[in-house]
């Protein structure tokens, strides 16, 4: 399976972390070249059908040789310091400046002679003097040997390391690494490595989405591979599939990890592969309605422009503008302004605006283009009529998608977007099913605040007097039903990051501000017609309220 | 009344409830009902039972009792109202079957059973009872054992609405189980998981390793991760999500291997009794589950790593073509520092702990002033300088008033008393739309999780040495030709 391979496969996007931990998204396609940053520049060959997660060091290039070669560092490598500094736990425990026994970091312990026991940073000199090598020493080092010779040099000509506690030559030998190893590593195009990519460049174009946050609004979402089940031989069953409603302004971040999850995400690299072995050649568009219009149903014909959209494990986007922006899916190979059938997306993801949802009739590619009769098309330049056929499949799949989506029975309903859910809920939440999830993201707190409060207690209460007296209630007062949603709740998560080293584990001093991140999640259920009360013990006497004292009492225990 | 029981003998679901849920409530089914918030009811339906109720099987909740008649067949999200059910006299009626067929021998016939004598004595503690999802082996019985020979029903009583009470009946998804489930250990919660499934990119198709499944919440999550559909025939060569399942302690095993067949996962979720600190991961017959990521928790999951290295013998258990993703669920700092040196002694890269803050927040209007005063929940301080400096000149009137009336002053009584003050209040209360007066504000719910568990994740990449090396330099020559072709800038 595509998704469960653990090396760098042709045409695909990987990220490089250089050793500033900054990311780069590159595509590996064979035979070119790849710019790593300030290291230079490798051919992709070299990376091609290695594993992932590996890092890479770039040689120096040898006399004669066109281009650098890498290493694959071994992960013991890597590991090999802390490894070193644990496999020695007594001699550390004596190194003084190690915090153990009574004498912490920073405490001075002098023995009966006056020499100090345990190192501390009291004496430190902050000075550039202090390094022996001089700016334009280091330079020419940097052309003749390698990263790990500069290093070890460096450190040599330290003339206060003997000086630093443990832990800071520990930190000194890390930061001088990080600056004149010239390793990377590999890394695939998972979501959460997409979110780090972007929170560096642009964090506004995915809503400041943690993954912490994403995963949170993914489960509560429910979604999952739903694909229906029509009376499978050995199964002997029928069970239906799922279909989930996304409002995504992220740039389609969401829509991916909500196709992630529904299994629709990636290419499988076989299938597309056995396709490309066998050769078969797509039906061209022109071929086709070249020929004889009586010949069509002898060949069917498919295209791939405007596929009819599949029927379950689907995902619906509602969105704001023309089209949706889900450009995102670019690193996962899904264009959709460039149908490529293979792609699981291509039949299983359907878009329309919030035009085309509300006001079909008011949308052009609603409207039903005009049909000709066969005789009017043989009349035709075949161009004529490949647009005439075009402008049909466009219309066939954009009444599908609005007629389906106006039907309802969603699964579930994923908003991350820019617009108030307040608005969006009367239009939207009519249509999921019963007992289906949702979930609404947001980067601030107020809009969901705003929201919860739109299904308070006291709110939902004042509702159903209004319904108990035969009063259409206040759109004003109430804009979304009350009723249908059950036990909203807001919550947000923030993972917090930990340092763990032998004798120094801590949390990490500084991480991202930004948007905290909040998840609104409920049910969306069927309300009752007519009255319900409320029974139980709830805990405290409670006052019969006049105003609402009504037969209609508080939904109290059903939040 | 607890209508998961003897799950055992009811056919399994082909299909899971969990990933196709139908239309409406079925029968032999499990359906959450929620009863209030954080108060949800894990039952199967059954449209016959032997507990006495002349309506078949009933759900007992604080808020109502539901005769599953009337709970089969609606939608999902349904409000269902509470039913009129006589809940006194079926104890006396099952009496005599009860102790004929179920009760152990050793039991003198004589003695009532338990959940009798807890109704008797104790309405409030038989409610909490039926409260009690499934009978699990690993609660101490509480009640006598449903009698394995069903006496033949008589027909059953049509369900008569109560007055009051409701609640709603829902699918059930791996989030409402976790929060209904019977607590067998620690329980890995929502915010946990979904960061754990998020962070190791755990997607269907592939094979999870899960060692200590507890309670089996995360193998609920899990399940629904890896799902990407059941197979079909045996011709099927997909390669289908599973969810490998390891505990030690043996009732604990049987619960959820019960509960997994009830739900209809048993095709995915693949339960083992074993002990993996020296047993490690393989399946039955020693065949490697190919995992593509494990989740360990474990309270000394540094014992288990020496199982999960790609050399492992007779098999490794790990996918040999793919990184493998590893978490481990740790509450002490002392089991991270001791998780995070073996993972880097056995190789493994990328290693990060975190731990996942979730807070729950409430939202709430809060209503401030002096026209609020002697009402409830509210803070009748005054609201502004204004309202202040007109609550003090009222002090000041009525304290010269008092005086005046005293002097014999005419006009006395023109301020108005206290209780009339209120009276105004209250009787101005019927026209305020309270549930959008006041500031809007929102803030921590009052019970806070600040610590769950340290989450320690790493990455295992492929095996890769010089033979590897040098296939791929064959299968991906430098051509030097091209290479001097610059792409990306």
């Amino acid at each position: 399976m595509a998704t469960s391979n653990g090396r760098i496969q042709p045409n695909s996007w990987v990220f490089l972390r250089l050793a500033s931990d900054l990311l780069r998204a590159v595509e590996i396609k064979p035979n070119t070249i790849i710019e790593i940053g300030k290291y230079g520049s490798v051919p992709s060959n070299l990376l091609l059908g290695r594993p992932l997660y590996y890092t890479y060091e770039v040689l120096e290039k040898q006399e004669g040789e066109l281009y650098s070669r890498l290493r694959a560092v071994p992960p013991s490598e890597l590991n090999a310091d802390v490894i070193a500094e644990e496999a020695t736990p007594d001699e550390s425990r004596a190194e003084p400046g190690t915090p153990s026994g009574s004498g912490g970091e920073g405490i001075d312990i002098v023995a009966d002679d006056g020499t100090v026991i345990i190192k501390n940073n009291r004496l430190t000199i902050d000075d550039a003097s202090r390094q022996a090598l001089s700016h334009t020493e280091i330079e020419e080092l940097k052309k003749s040997s390698g990263g790990k010779e500069i290093i070890e040099q460096i450190l040599a000509n330290h003339a206060g390391l003997d000086e630093k506690t443990a832990f800071s030559k520990a930190k000194y030998t890390l930061r001088k690494s990080k600056k004149y190893l010239k390793r990377f590593t590999v890394l695939p195009m998972e979501l959460g490595f997409l979110i780090d990519y972007i929170m560096l460049k642009e964090p506004a174009r995915t809503m400041e989405i943690r993954e912490e946050t994403l995963g949170l609004a993914m489960a509560w979402s429910n979604v999952h591979f739903s694909k229906s089940i029509d009376g499978d031989d050995n199964l002997g069953v029928t069970a239906p599939g799922g279909r989930w409603l996304v409002l995504d302004d992220t740039g389609g971040l969401v829509t991916a990890a909500v196709a992630e999850r529904m299994n629709l995400l990636r290419k499988d690299n076989t299938t597309a592969q056995t396709q490309a072995n066998n050769g078969a050649p797509e039906p061209s568009e022109v071929s086709m309605e070249n020929g004889d219009s009586d010949a069509k149903p002898h060949t069917p014909v498919v295209h791939h422009d405007f596929p009819i959209p599949a029927s379950s494990n689907t995902i619906t986007v509602l969105h704001a503008a023309v089209q949706a922006n889900i450009s995102l899916l670019k690193y996962f190979d899904y264009d959709g302004n460039n149908p490529d059938p293979d792609h699981p997306l291509h039949n299983h993801l359907k878009t329309l605006s919030w035009l085309q949802l509300l006001h079909p009739e008011e949308d052009p590619t609603y409207r039903e283009p005009e049909t000709a009769t066969p005789e009017v098309m043989q009349t035709w330049k075949s161009g004529k009529r490949g647009t005439y056929f075009k402008k049909r499949r466009r219309w066939e799949r954009c009444k599908a998608i609005v007629d389906e989506t106006r039907a309802g029975g969603f699964d579930g309903l994923i908003v991350a977007s820019h617009i108030d859910p307040s608005t969006i809920f009367p239009h939207v939440i009519p249509l999921i099913r019963g007992g289906g999830h949702v979930v609404v993201y947001s980067p601030t707190v107020e809009s969901l605040v705003n929201l919860s409060d739109l299904y308070s207690k006291d709110r939902r209460t004042a509702y159903l007097s209004a319904l108990a007296q035969g009063n259409e209630p206040d759109k004003e007062d109430f804009p979304v039903d009350p009723r249908l949603l059950l036990a909203p709740t807001l919550q947000t998560s923030r993972i917090r990051e930990y340092q763990v080293l032998p004798g120094r584990t801590h949390p990490l001093m500084t991480s991202k501000g930004g948007s905290e991140g909040f998840v609104f999640t409920a049910r969306r259920v069927i309300p009752l017609e007519g009255g319900v009360e409320a029974r139980g013990n709830f805990g405290k006497k409670r006052k019969v309220d006049q105003a609402n004292g009504s037969d209609v009492a508080a939904a109290a225990p059903s939040t | 009344m607890s209508a998961m029981e003897g799950v055992e003998q009811q056919p399994a679901p082909v299909v899971s409830p969990f990933f196709h849920p139908p239309l409406t409530a079925q029968a032999d089914s499990l359906a959450i009902l929620h009863v209030k918030r954080d108060s949800l009811l894990p039952v199967t339906l059954r449209t016959t039972a032997n507990d006495g109720y002349a309506e078949g099987a009933v759900t007992n909740t604080r808020f109502g009792s539901y005769p599953h008649s009337t709970l089969i067949g609606v939608p999902w999200g349904s409000q269902v109202r509470a039913s009129k059910v006589d809940t006194g006299t079926r104890g006396r009626k099952t009496k005599n079957a009860k102790s004929g067929t179920a009760t152990p021998a050793s039991e003198p016939a004589e003695q009532p059973p338990q959940d009798e004598a807890a109704a008797d004595s104790k309405k409030r503690k038989a409610d909490d009872e039926q409260l009690q999802p499934p009978e699990s082996p690993t609660k101490k019985m509480k009640a006598a054992p449903e009698p394995t020979i069903k006496p033949p029903q008589p027909p059953l009583k049509a369900a008569v609405e109560a007055g009051s009470g409701f609640m709603h009946v829902l699918p059930p998804t791996p989030e409402s189980w976790t929060y209904s489930l019977d607590h067998r250990t620690q329980v890995v919660y929502t915010p946990d998981y979904s960061y754990i499934l998020q962070r190791m990119q755990v997607k269907p198709g592939q094979t999870l390793i899960e060692a200590g499944a507890g309670s089996g919440s995360f193998t609920h999550a899990a399940a629904r991760a890896v799902y990407n559909g059941y197979p079909s025939d045996s011709s099927d060569t997909t390669s289908h999500g599973k969810v490998c399942s390891f505990e030690y302690h043996a009732p604990r095993v049987d619960t959820l291997r019960s509960e997994i067949s009830a739900h209809g996962l048993q095709p995915l979720v693949h339960v083992n009794h074993r002990d993996v600190y020296n047993d490690g991961f393989l399946l039955p017959s020693a065949v490697s589950p190919r995992a593509n990521a494990i989740f360990l928790d474990l309270p000394m999951p540094w014992l288990a790593l020496k199982h999960l290295s790609r050399s492992s013998s007779p098999t490794s258990p790990l996918d040999p073509n793919s990184a493998v993703n590893i978490c481990t669920f740790s509450p002490c700092i002392e089991q991270v520092t001791a998780t995070a040196s073996a993972l880097r002694k056995a190789g493994w890269t990328e290693i990060q702990t975190v731990e996942v803050q979730n807070r729950r927040l409430d939202v709430r209007r809060e209503r401030v002033g002096i026209k609020e005063e002697g009402l409830r929940g509210v803070n009748s301080n005054p609201a502004t300088v204004e309202e202040s400096l007109s609550r003090l000149r009222e002090v000041d009137a009525k304290l010269s008033e008092f005086h005046a009336g005293k002097a014999g002053v005419p006009g006395a009584g023109k301020v108005q008393s206290k209780a009339e003050r209120l009276e105004g209040i209250r009787a101005e209360l019927g026209g305020r739309k309270l549930f959008k007066e006041g500031r809007l504000v929102h803030r921590t719910e009052p019970e806070v999780k600040t610590h769950t568990s340290y989450l320690t994740f790493a990455v295992l990449p492929m095996a890769w040495g010089e033979a590897e090396e040098a296939e791929m330099e064959a299968r991906w020559p430098v051509d030097m030709t091209v290479s001097e072709v610059k792409v990306r800038a």
